[in-house]
C-alpha cells in the first residue's frame, strides 16, 4: 500500500474514532448527574427565570435535536456556544491549544534529554551504581503523582528558594512569534526568557513520569539490542565499541522509543489536566476542569474533540514515521 | 440603624401584595426611606469640586499601586445583567454601579441616585438621578439610561431573558419622569422591599452603548460609571481594569486592578506568598497558619451571609420525631467543630437566621454538647437503633465534607444510632433538592444558603416554610408566623420573625451548624477589610 492510500485510510478511521468520541461524550452528558441550569443559577431563582434560561440555552430540546444541532455544526467548525459565557466554543478551545501543546512538547523535551542518555548509561553499565541510580530515579518518577510533585516543586523551588514563579503563563510561544514577526526582537527575547522561567516547573512535573518511562524503555531496548548477533558480529569485525553502541544499537533501540514518544504526546495532553490545574496554566486541561465544574457541556465536548483529533493525528503520524524509519514495516 | 428593619419577606410580599393590610407596611416603609434620604443627602456634600484636588494628590503620589485578585474562577462574561455568580459580580461591580449600594456593614447608601422615595398614591418609587456622572466613554449619565437598565432586567422585550429578573421581584418597569432628572419605578403592588433590592442589585448601563452592540460584545466590553474602566479582557485568563480618573467621587487609590483565577486553593496561597497576587479568596483553614506566618501576607476574615445546616426531612422516619431531631442537635459538639474543623473561621448557630439579619433572636443559644441527653431523647423517640445517612457535597462550602464527617462521627458515638456519610456531586444533590416536592429530597443533607438581602424572613420562607424552594419541613404555626410577618413592618415584623426562629430552634428541622466565614489572604502592603456580603471592593483599598 502506498503512503497516500495509507493516509487516506487512516484518516477515515480517525474520523470514525472522533465521531465515536463525540457520541460517547454526548451520551455521558445525559447520564451524568447535575443539570447545567442548576449550576449556573442559585437555588433561589424564580422557577420562571430558570425555565427561561433553560429555553435560551436550548436545554429543553429533545435529545436528538440537541445531538443533531451539535454534530451538524462540527464540519463547519461550529462547536456551539458555551453555556456559561455564551461565547463560541471553537474559538475558546483553539486559543487554549498552544498553551497545552507547548507544555506537552516542553515536557517531552525534558524527558528525552534526560531519559535517553540515562537509559543508555543504565544499559551499558548494567548492575553498576549508575544503573541502580537510574533505576531508583525511574521508580521515583513512575510512582510520583503529578499533583504531588508539582506542589512540592512549587513549595521548594518557588516559595522557599524563590527561583521560579509558582504559576501562570504570561506569554506563550504564539505571543513570542508575534513579537518576532513584528521585528521586536528584544521584546521577543525577554518574552522567551519569561516563558522559559514559567514553563520549567510545569514541564518538569509533567515530564517526570514520561522520563522514567523512556529511561526504562531505552534501557531494556538497549540491552536487547546489545545481545543481538549483529552487535556481536560488529564487535568481532573490530568496530569501535562507541560506534557499535551509539550508531547501531541505539539507533535500533530508538525505533520503539519514537513510537512511544509519539503516542505519549497524546497522553501528555490528557495528563496535562492536573499539572495545568496545579500551575494555573491556561491550557486545555484547565479549560476541561473548569467546564466539568460548571457543567459546561459544549466546552467539554469541544475540548475533547480537539484532544481526540490531536490524538488521531499523532497516531497516524507515528505510524507513518515508524514505517519510514523501519523499512521492515509496511503500510498496511 | 439599617434599613433592614423595614424589610418584608420577598415571597410573602408577592403573595400578599395588594391585600388590605398592605397600607400599614407602606406607612412603615416610607418612613424608613424618608429618614435615610435626609441623612444621606446631608453627607453627600463631599462630592465633585473637592474631589478634583484630591485627584491630583492621588495621582502625583509615588509609585504605581497595582492590585491583583485571584478568585477560584473567572467571570462568566462582563455583562453585569447576565449572570448570577459572585466571581462575576466582584469583577463587574468595579466598573458598574447601581442607583443605591450598601456599605461594608450592609447599610443602604446612595450611589447614582441622590434621593429615593415612594410616590404617594401609586405603586411606584422615584429615584432622582445624580448629575455630573459620566460613563467610561465620556458620555453623561441620563435618567433614560437608568430606566433602560431597569427595563433590560425586568422586561424580556427590552433586552433578553435576564437571569436577574427575580432579583427585582415586584418591579414591572421604569420610566423617566418628564421634565425632571428622575426615574419612576413601577411595581405590581406595594413592594416594601424595593429599596433593599435596588441596594443589592441592578447595575446601570448606557442605553445607546448597549443598543449599538451585540450580546457577545456586551459580554466582552465594559462601559459603566464605576471607579475602574476596562483595559483588557482575555477570556479564561484575566481581566485588567484601570482607574477611571473622571469618576464622580474621589478617584480610586489603586492604579490598575487585575483579576485572575486559580481553582486550586494551594495554588492561590502559593501565588500570594510569592507576591504574584495581592488578594486571594477562600483560604482553607489548614493554610491559614502558613499565610499568617509568612512575611508578606495575612488572613482577613469576615462572617458571611451564608448559613450551613443539616436539613432533616420532617415526614420520614426517624426524622419525623421532634425528640430524635433534638437528639441530633445535642449529639454534636458544635463548638469543637467550629474550632477544630473550621479552625475558628465560623460561628455556631442556634436558629435559621444569622445575627446580622432582620429577625435574629438573640435569646437563643446553640444546643450544648450533651451525648447523654441525646441518647435518652433517641430512646424517647422510639427510634433506637436507627441507621441514617448524611448526603453532603464535597468542596462546595468551606470544609463541607469534613463538617459532615464530624457530625456523623459524633452521632455514631451514640450507642443507639448509626450514621454514615454519603459524598455527593453538588450538581446532582441540587437537582434533588430542586425536584419540586419534598418527597424527592434526600432525608438528611448538608447544604448552605447565602442571602445578600440580610433578611431572616426570606431565609426561613425559602428553606422552612411549606412552600419554600428547598423546604424539608411543614409546620402550621411556623407558616402562620411567616404569613403574619409578611403583613408587618419594623419592630413588629422583627418580633414575629424572632418568634419563628424560637419555634425552629425548639422543633429542630435542622441540625444547626455554622455561619460560614469568608476567608481571604491579603498582601500586607494593602489596607483592606473583608466585607460580610462576599464582595471585594477595591475602591476601599489603600496602600500602607
Amino acid at each position: 500500500m502506498s503512503l497516500s492510500r495509507f493516509l487516506i485510510k487512516r484518516s477515515l478511521q480517525g474520523l470514525f474514532v472522533i465521531w465515536g468520541v463525540i457520541t460517547v461524550v454526548f451520551g455521558l452528558r445525559f447520564i451524568s448527574p447535575g443539570d447545567p441550569a442548576n449550576v449556573l443559577l442559585p437555588p433561589d431563582v424564580d422557577p420562571e427565570v430558570r425555565a427561561q434560561v433553560i429555553a435560551e440555552l436550548g436545554l429543553n430540546e429533545p435529545l436528538y435535536v440537541q445531538y443533531w444541532d451539535f454534530i451538524s455544526g462540527i464540519p463547519l467548525g461550529d462547536l456551539g456556544l458555551s453555556l456559561v459565557t455564551r461565547t463560541p466554543v471553537a474559538a475558546r478551545v483553539i486559543t487554549k491549544v498552544p498553551a497545552t501543546l507547548e507544555l506537552a512538547i516542553a515536557a517531552t523535551i525534558v524527558a528525552v534529554i534526560i531519559a535517553i542518555p540515562l537509559g543508555v548509561v543504565s544499559a551499558t553499565r548494567r548492575h553498576q551504581p549508575a544503573d541502580y541510580a537510574a533505576t531508583v530515579f525511574s521508580l521515583f518518577g513512575i510512582s510520583t503523582p503529578n499533583f504531588w510533585l508539582g506542589v512540592m516543586l512549587i513549595l521548594i523551588l518557588a516559595v522557599q528558594l524563590n527561583l521560579f514563579p509558582t504559576s501562570q503563563r504570561p506569554i506563550g510561544i504564539d505571543g513570542i512569534l508575534l513579537l518576532v514577526a513584528n521585528g521586536n526582537l528584544d521584546a521577543a527575547f525577554d518574552g522567551f526568557t519569561t516563558w522559559l522561567w514559567h514553563i520549567t516547573l510545569p514541564a518538569i512535573t509533567l515530564g517526570t513520569y514520561f522520563t522514567a518511562l523512556i529511561t526504562r524503555l531505552t534501557r531494556s531496548g538497549m540491552l536487547d539490542q546489545l545481545g543481538q548477533t549483529y552487535v556481536r558480529a560488529s564487535r568481532a569485525k573490530g568496530l569501535p565499541e562507541t560506534l557499535v553502541r551509539y550508531k547501531h544499537a541505539l539507533r535500533n533501540t530508538l525505533i520503539p522509543v519514537i513510537t512511544v514518544i509519539g503516542l505519549q504526546l497524546g497522553t501528555l495532553i490528557g495528563g496535562a489536566v492536573i499539572t495545568e490545574a496545579v500551575f494555573a496554566w491556561p491550557g486545555l486541561g484547565t479549560l476541561i476542569i473548569n467546564s466539568i465544574n460548571a457543567r459546561d457541556w459544549p466546552v467539554l465536548q469541544g475540548s475533547l474533540i480537539i484532544v481526540a483529533v490531536g490524538f488521531v493525528l499523532v497516531n497516524i503520524l507515528v505510524d507513518a514515521l515508524y514505517a519510514y524509519v523501519n523499512p521492515q514495516v509496511a503500510y498496511d | 440603624m439599617s434599613d433592614s428593619d423595614s424589610h418584608i419577606g420577598r415571597r410573602s410580599y408577592l403573595k400578599l401584595a395588594g391585600g388590605a393590610a398592605a397600607s400599614a407596611a407602606l406607612a412603615g416603609c416610607t418612613g424608613g426611606g424618608g429618614e435615610e434620604t435626609t441623612t444621606e443627602s446631608g453627607g453627600e456634600e463631599t462630592t465633585t469640586e473637592s474631589s478634583g484636588e484630591e485627584t491630583t494628590t492621588a495621582t502625583e503620589s509615588s509609585e504605581p499601586f497595582d492590585v491583583t485578585i485571584t478568585q477560584g474562577q473567572m467571570p462568566s462574561g462582563l455583562d453585569p445583567q447576565d449572570h448570577r455568580e459572585t466571581p462575576t459580580d466582584i469583577v463587574v461591580l468595579h466598573a458598574y454601579e447601581g442607583v443605591l449600594t450598601r456599605d461594608a456593614t450592609g447599610a443602604v447608601q446612595q450611589a447614582l441616585s441622590t434621593n429615593y422615595e415612594r410616590i404617594d398614591g401609586e405603586d411606584a418609587v422615584r429615584f432622582d438621578i445624580r448629575e455630573g456622572v459620566t460613563f467610561h466613554n465620556g458620555d453623561e449619565l441620563t435618567p433614560e439610561d437608568v430606566a433602560y437598565s431597569i427595563n433590560r432586567v425586568v422586561d424580556e422585550e427590552v433586552g433578553f431573558a435576564s437571569p436577574q429578573s427575580d432579583q427585582l421581584a415586584g418591579v414591572t418597569g421604569a420610566e423617566v419622569i418628564e421634565g425632571e432628572r428622575a426615574v419612576k419605578v413601577l411595581n405590581d403592588g406595594l413592594n416594601p422591599i424595593v429599596f433593599s433590592e435596588f441596594a443589592t442589585y441592578l447595575d446601570v448601563m448606557q442605553q445607546s452603548w448597549v443598543e449599538e452592540r451585540s450580546k457577545a460584545q456586551i459580554g466582552q466590553e465594559m462601559n459603566g460609571t464605576g471607579p475602574f474602566k476596562l483595559d483588557s479582557y482575555t477570556e479564561d485568563e484575566e481581566v485588567v481594569l484601570s482607574r477611571y480618573d473622571d469618576y464622580w467621587q474621589e478617584p480610586a487609590a489603586v492604579d490598575t486592578l487585575t483579576f485572575r483565577a486559580a481553582s486550586e486553593a494551594s495554588t492561590r496561597v502559593n501565588q500570594l506568598l510569592q507576591g504574584e497576587t495581592d488578594v486571594i479568596v477562600n483560604v482553607p483553614p489548614q493554610e491559614v497558619q502558613r499565610v499568617n506566618n509568612s512575611e508578606n501576607a495575612r488572613v482577613a476574615a469576615a462572617p458571611s451571609t451564608r448559613i450551613i445546616y443539616n436539613a432533616m426531612r420532617y415526614d420520614v422516619e426517624p426524622f419525623d420525631s421532634v425528640e430524635f431531631r433534638q437528639a441530633m442537635n445535642y449529639a454534636i459538639d458544635l463548638e469543637s467543630i467550629v474550632q477544630n474543623v473550621l479552625g475558628g473561621f465560623g460561628a455556631q448557630t442556634s436558629q435559621p437566621t444569622l445575627p446580622e439579619f432582620v429577625g435574629h433572636n438573640a435569646d437563643l443559644d446553640p444546643y450544648p454538647y450533651d451525648p447523654e441527653m441525646a441518647e435518652q431523647l433517641v430512646e424517647e423517640s422510639g427510634y433506637a437503633g436507627a441507621e441514617i445517612e448524611l448526603n453532603t457535597p464535597v468542596g462546595r462550602y468551606l470544609k463541607d465534607l469534613e463538617i459532615s464527617q464530624a457530625v456523623a462521627g459524633y452521632i455514631n458515638e451514640l450507642p443507639n444510632v448509626t450514621a454514615t456519610v454519603r459524598q455527593r456531586d453538588f450538581g446532582s444533590l441540587v437537582d434533588e433538592l430542586l425536584a419540586g416536592s419534598i418527597e424527592e429530597r434526600p432525608h438528611w443533607f448538608l447544604i448552605g444558603w447565602g442571602e445578600a438581602t440580610f433578611d431572616g424572613g426570606l431565609v426561613m420562607t425559602a428553606l422552612l416554610s411549606s412552600e419554600g424552594v428547598l423546604t424539608t419541613w411543614e409546620n402550621e404555626e411556623f407558616d402562620s408566623l411567616l404569613a403574619d410577618a409578611g403583613q408587618q413592618s419594623g419592630d413588629e415584623r422583627d418580633a414575629t420573625l424572632q418568634e419563628a426562629n424560637a419555634l425552629a430552634h425548639e422543633e429542630c428541622p435542622w441540625i444547626f451548624l455554622n455561619q460560614q466565614f469568608s476567608v481571604y489572604g491579603v498582601n500586607d502592603a494593602i489596607e483592606w477589610e473583608a466585607r460580610s456580603d462576599e464582595r471585594i471592593d477595591v475602591y476601599d483599598m489603600r496602600q500602607k
